[in-house]
């Protein structure tokens, strides 16, 4: 009999009975106390419950507290178990979790994909799914779900593992910005790099054409040129130095010794250690031997000093310019100002000689008019022969070949017979004021001329009859001349030009005065040449005095 | 009285001189050839005026020969000329003294007078 079971089956089913009633137990007071998970499964026979009370409680404890979510999911998708931090990442409590759908969690875009997974596809093979989930406080989480089979207690679930990738994506959020970063500085630098690249290639351009700039230059242009090193060692000669002198030496710093003329070797030298030393310019006229032979050339020699920005000599540079021709051409024109100024004072000797026999004669006779016409005429002759003598200076002076004879002589002496002198010839009364005679060294006619110099600009500025004073004083070292008149004076801005060449004091209108405008220049020059000093006080309109001063040895 | 001989080979200011130095007492031999000079068959002079610069003969060649002659070492040379570095010139060919041209007439008389009365001293 089917029903009628014997008495040991009956115990042994009521055991079994009681021992699932423990276990039903069991599992709703730890469902209800929330220390155990539990989870029903329906199959076939209806509904299961399944409890992890039997699994072990490592895995348990290691499952609830993972980073990950873990999810269990039946056939039909209800969820049947769930980790704390599944919920945590949807920002639910557990218990809203447990027994809904698992696609009930999942975005509706995401929705029919995930579905079709969780009811077929992820039952069949290992799934991987990456999706954006509401996350907590609605901040998007995104995710990588991971679904297998797992069989628990006979039954089979899906296993759902929740992955949040939000660090992972940030890490590489993180890491793609960094890249991006790498690459915006790596495009500096390959632009850094490319731009000087181009500034090194430009520059290396720049050099070579600066060079061979420096060597077109150095090589076409008509004069020597040459460098040297700051102990003044020449180490370059352009090509002409070279087909110049006929040279073919290769030791560069002997040449100038081998090829300037011996006579201007000494001062070459002299002032060219003198310019290194004092890292000045240089500058001189020499001749320079052509061609290895006898024959020489005169030369005009300039170098400069290359500095650095600290100032320091780096190199020279000299160039030699041939002025062969025009000093040659100079020379003549020198010798023909010479014969002609010889030539022009000639004839003035003779017409001076004449006039002053013929003014003797009628001052014998006693014709006092006749003789005082010829005394105009005297002073005419004086004036021209003055001018003469003016123009060779200038030329000279020009040249630097103006010469000194130097004597010692009485200078008050001097001062007596250049007012005696041009006391005949001017209508200004002269008044003398001289100090203590004193004895100077230097060329008395050319003193002589600076003091008739003054004494004639005075007469010439001095309205008539107005009186001329000459004075000398002396000290221990200078004698002091001063010439004073009482003419309309010289502007302020006019008194340091009046010393130079051609300088004419312009009255209401041009070319009132008469003159070249050259004696003042002479005189300056000749007084510096005697280390002198030269000098004019005026105030417009109340004359003017001018003075120089002389060492006296 | 006193003999002066001139050599300058411009007879007008050969004139001249000679007019200023006899009208002031002198006795004068004016010469136009500076060679001339040589000629002291009527006795020496007691001064010389020479030109420096004259148509084929330098004075100063001459000068040297007169300094170069015991005879008339002595004589006092006074240089003409217009040549603006006369003085140098003087100096270096030990000549007495220079009147440079055009020259004014009382500075030449003085200075002749002067270099007369310095050398009757002298001797």
């Amino acid at each position: 009999m089917q029903t009628q079971k014997p008495y040991e089956e009956l115990i042994t089913q009521i055991g079994e009975l009681t021992a699932q009633l423990t276990e039903a137990q069991d599992t709703i007071n730890a469902i209800r106390s929330g220390e155990v998970d539990a989870f029903i499964v329906k199959n076939g026979n209806g509904h299961e419950l399944y409890t992890l009370k039997s699994a072990d409680q490592t895995y348990r404890i290691f499952i609830e507290k993972m980073m990950e979510g873990a999810v269990t999911v039946s056939r039909d998708g209800t969820i049947l178990y769930s980790n704390t931090r599944f919920a945590d990442m949807l920002d639910l409590p557990l218990a809203s979790v447990l027994g809904c759908t698992f696609d009930s969690f999942i975005p509706a875009e995401y929705k029919p994909y995930i579905t079709e997974l969780i009811n077929n596809k992820a039952w069949a093979e290992e799934c991987k799914a990456e999706i954006t989930l509401p996350g907590k406080s609605a901040i998007p989480t995104p995710v990588l779900l991971s679904m297998n089979t797992l069989e628990i207690d006979g039954g089979l679930a899906l296993s759902i593992i929740v992955t949040d990738l939000s660090f992972q994506k940030e890490a590489q959020e993180q890491l793609r910005q960094k890249n991006y970063e790498l690459e915006q500085a790596h495009l500096v630098t390959k632009d850094l790099n490319d731009q000087l690249e181009k500034t090194v290639k430009e520059r290396t351009n720049e050099l070579y054409k600066s060079r061979e700039h420096f060597n077109f230059l150095a090589d076409n242009i008509p004069a020597i040129v040459w460098t040297a090193l700051p102990s003044g060692e020449v180490d370059y000669f352009n090509r002409r130095w070279f087909e110049f002198t006929g040279s073919n030496s290769t030791a560069l710093s002997d040449e100038f010794r081998h090829h300037i003329h011996p006579e201007e070797q000494k001062e070459y030298f002299l002032l060219w250690d003198k310019s290194i030393a004092s890292n000045s310019r240089f500058e001189m006229v020499h001749r320079i031997r052509k061609n290895n032979d006898d024959e020489y050339a005169w030369h005009y020699t300039q170098a400069l000093p290359f500095k650095d920005h600290n100032n320091e000599t780096v190199a020279w540079f000299g160039i030699s310019t041939d002025i062969d021709e025009q000093k040659r051409a100079l020379e003549k024109k020198d010798e023909f100002i010479s014969i002609a100024s010889h030539e022009l004072k000639t004839p003035v000797t003779s017409i001076k000689g004449y006039v002053q026999l013929l003014r003797y004669n009628f001052q014998q006779e006693g014709n006092t008019e006749a003789a005082g016409l010829l005394t105009k005429a005297d002073i005419q002759i004086n004036k021209l022969t003055n001018l003469i003598t003016d123009l060779l200076d200038v030329r000279k002076i020009e040249n630097g070949q103006l010469r000194y004879h130097e004597e010692k002589f009485d200078f008050n002496e001097l001062v007596k017979e250049i007012i005696e002198e041009t006391e005949r010839i001017t209508r200004h009364p002269i008044e003398c004021e001289l100090a203590e005679t004193r004895c100077i060294s230097g060329d008395r006619n050319k003193i002589g001329q600076v003091i008739t110099n003054f004494i004639d600009n005075a007469a010439k500025y001095s309205p008539a009859q107005a009186a001329i004073k000459v004075k000398t004083a002396s000290g221990p070292e200078r004698v002091r001349l001063s010439v004073q008149d009482f003419g309309l004076g010289i502007p302020k801005d006019q008194q340091s030009k009046i010393f130079e060449r051609f300088f004419r004091v312009n009255g209401e209108k041009e070319n009132t005065y008469s003159g070249l405008g050259l004696g003042l220049y002479i005189s300056s020059e000749i007084i510096k040449r005697h280390g002198g000093s030269i000098g004019v006080e005026s105030e417009h309109g109340k004359g003017a005095v001018f003075n120089f001063e002389l060492p006296i040895l | 009285m006193k003999k002066i001989f001139i050599a300058d080979d411009d007879p007008d200011i050969l004139e001249i001189l000679s007019l200023m130095l006899k009208m002031a007492g002198y006795e004068t031999r004016p010469t136009i050839n500076a060679n001339d000079i040589f000629d002291f068959s009527n006795g020496l002079p007691d001064l010389i005026l020479l030109d420096i610069w004259m148509s084929g003969i330098d004075g100063r060649e001459i000068c040297k020969q007169l300094k170069a002659n015991e005879r008339t070492k002595d004589i006092p040379v006074v240089f003409l000329s217009a040549n603006s570095r006369i003085n140098e010139i003087t100096e270096e060919y030990h000549a007495r003294d220079y009147i440079a041209k055009p020259f004014e007439m009382e500075h030449l008389l003085k200075k002749v007078k002067q270099i007369l009365a310095e050398t009757a001293a002298h001797t």
